[in-house]
């Protein structure tokens, strides 16, 4: 029972881990309509920037984090503008651009690992502290921060989705594009805006993850995988279903370890990934778009 | 004589060649972006370096190499049959990590993160091909084969189907031919050749772990194949000499060993991503990737 009850809390910090990286994920996808590959080392880029603000240069820790996100939201605005835009402008296919974001990712993850080494960094802000003891499994307070600040934030995209003009704009993109620009929204600028708020809320993965656990340059593609197969599970498409997918995801990888060699615990998220892939592409809950 | 690096990088070359001349027939002329390229590849060198070391001829577990990965092709094919454009890359990309977690978990067969060391080199009938020099003519005289073959392929009848199905599946379809039969065809040649490849780097390196297989080789692969040309035979054979080579260069700048092994992924990534945004046909190109 204690056990069930540990995995279930483990499961619940992985979920909202990957449902940060997964809800930004989805916002892009569903405006853009390509896959934002990349988005995984922006969590990466914006861990790295709050370890060189906070820990090399001293920074106050409430200045460094707000300083990270603004630097998160801008850097997804660049990749958009500088690589993206222009192979759109140039009618490039889904499928290139795909390519081109893999090639980001690499990009990025090398010049991280070029320029603060392969070693894994650690912020030291918060002791990680003593585990809270809770009906015998253990949680630790940065923990609870974490699943907290992950539903806070879900529940703030939910409103914002539902209630904002923006939001709503963005949700008929989504929806519809040629509609969408039918009854004049620019989507150019809804791009803009999905791109810079789904970085920044990579960026706040990347500094709960810099905070809980080391931070090394060549997480972006694993969490990517994680984000994408939540995103993927849930309708990848319809960021409430990437959220549910990410949870679900990160229950059934914690799971899972009941039955397999802990080793397994990535090829869950393939195998999964590979299956909703092949027989249920627009996930539990996606908007269906006729893609395949 | 040649430098013991040249021969090297020439042997590496060799492989490439093979590598990208293979992964061209999927992706330019059957226009399916098959990003679990790179897990056939290992699928082929695992095998040979296993079968080899349990005692069967390298010959035969060079044949075995292509054909496991062939079997594997096949299942490529059935599994993603349905899917298109980036959901089909995705799920053979899905595959390749897969396969990258088998490699790393079935720790009873590939001995997981230590890797496999100690491939012994290729004994063809009694004649072990010792020194590296003999191993590049070997090398070479494989991939002589293979581009013949598949030049052969694209050049037939087969091939205009192929490049017919690229450009306009259900116009095939409606002329009557069986699109799915190529795809499954194509994938198991391409499939077949990156397995022989894998097996010929297995055997040169003596050592094979599963980081070789993993998304920054796939990178440096395609890279490849975009830089020569989608659909070009002379790209894919003129690129790997280029794309292997322009990071030597780095080996002059006194960099530290730290810093050389992002700075080569960096220009691979930079190199790819260009091409992309500028020349997306690359150097000798016919078409443009859709």
């Amino acid at each position: 029972m204690a056990l069930l009850l540990q995995l279930t809390i483990n499961g619940l910090i992985a979920g909202s881990i990957y449902a940060l990286v997964a809800s930004g994920f989805s916002l892009i996808y569903g405006t853009n309509r390509f896959m934002h590959f990349a988005h995984g080392i922006s969590v990466v880029v914006a861990g790295y920037i709050i370890y060189t603000l906070f820990t090399l240069l001293g920074i106050n820790f409430f200045l460094s984090f707000l300083l990270t996100l603004i630097l998160s939201g801008l850097f997804g605005f660049l990749m958009f503008r500088l690589a993206y835009l222009p192979l759109q402008n140039r009618k490039a296919s889904n499928v290139i651009l795909l390519m081109a974001s893999i090639a980001i990712l690499i990009l990025f993850q090398n010049l991280v690992q070029a320029i603060f080494g392969a070693d894994v960094k650690s912020l030291r802000y918060l002791e990680v502290g003593k585990g809270l003891s809770f009906f015998s499994a253990v949680i630790t307070p940065l923990q609870i921060v974490i699943i907290l600040t992950a539903f806070v934030l879900m529940i703030c995209l939910y409103l914002f989705m539902k209630k904002t003009k923006l939001g709503r704009d963005m949700r008929a993109v989504a929806d519809n594009k040629e509609l969408a620009s039918i009854v004049g929204i620019n989507d150019r600028k809804i791009s803009d805006y999905s791109f810079i708020i789904g970085s920044i809320l990579a960026g706040i993965a990347g500094i709960l993850i810099s905070l809980e656990q080391n931070l090394g340059p060549a997480m972006g593609t694993s969490l990517i995988i994680k984000g994408f197969t939540g995103a993927v599970i849930g309708g990848i498409n319809f960021v409430p279903g990437s959220i549910f997918g990410s949870y679900l995801l990160g229950f059934a990888e914690n799971y899972g370890i009941w039955f397999l060699p802990s080793g397994y615990k990535d090829a869950i998220a393939f195998v999964l990934l590979f299956i909703f892939l092949l027989f249920r592409p627009n996930g539990l809950f996606g908007l269906n778009w006729g893609l395949r | 004589m040649i430098s013991p690096y040249i021969i090297h990088l020439l042997i590496l070359i060799g492989i490439y060649i093979i590598l990208s001349v293979s992964l061209n027939l999927i992706l330019g002329y059957t226009g399916l972006l098959n990003l679990g390229h790179i897990a056939l590849f290992g699928i082929g060198a695992y095998a040979s370096a296993l079968l080899t070391m349990n005692g069967v001829p390298f010959v035969i577990s060079f044949i075995l190499a292509g054909l496991i990965a062939g079997v594997f092709g096949f299942l490529l094919v059935l599994a993603t049959r349905k899917l298109k454009g980036d959901y089909y890359a995705l799920a053979t990309l899905g595959f390749g990590f897969v396969v990258y977690s088998l490699f790393l978990n079935l720790t009873g067969l590939t001995r997981g993160p230590l890797g496999i060391p100690g491939i012994p080199k290729p004994d063809l009938f009694g004649l072990i091909i010792k020194s590296n020099f003999s191993y590049l003519i070997f090398v070479f005289f494989i991939a002589l084969i293979v581009v013949f073959v598949i030049y052969k392929i694209v050049k037939s009848p087969f091939g205009k189907l192929l490049e017919a199905m690229r450009d306009d599946e259900v116009g095939l379809r409606v002329l009557g031919k069986d699109t799915r039969k190529l795809k499954y065809k194509t994938m198991m040649i391409s499939a077949f050749f990156a397995g022989i490849a894998g097996s010929l780097f297995a055997h040169y390196i003596s050592f094979i772990d599963p980081s070789s297989f993993y998304i920054s080789e796939l990178i440096f692969v395609f890279t490849i194949v975009i830089v020569g040309g989608i659909a070009s035979i002379k790209g894919s054979i003129i690129a790997p000499f280029v794309i292997v080579l322009i990071p030597e260069t780095l080996r002059f700048l006194a960099l530290p060993s730290s810093i050389i092994g992002p700075a080569r992924q960096i220009i691979y990534a930079l190199i790819l991503l260009l091409i992309l945004m500028y020349r997306p046909r690359g150097l000798f190109g016919r078409i443009d990737l859709e």
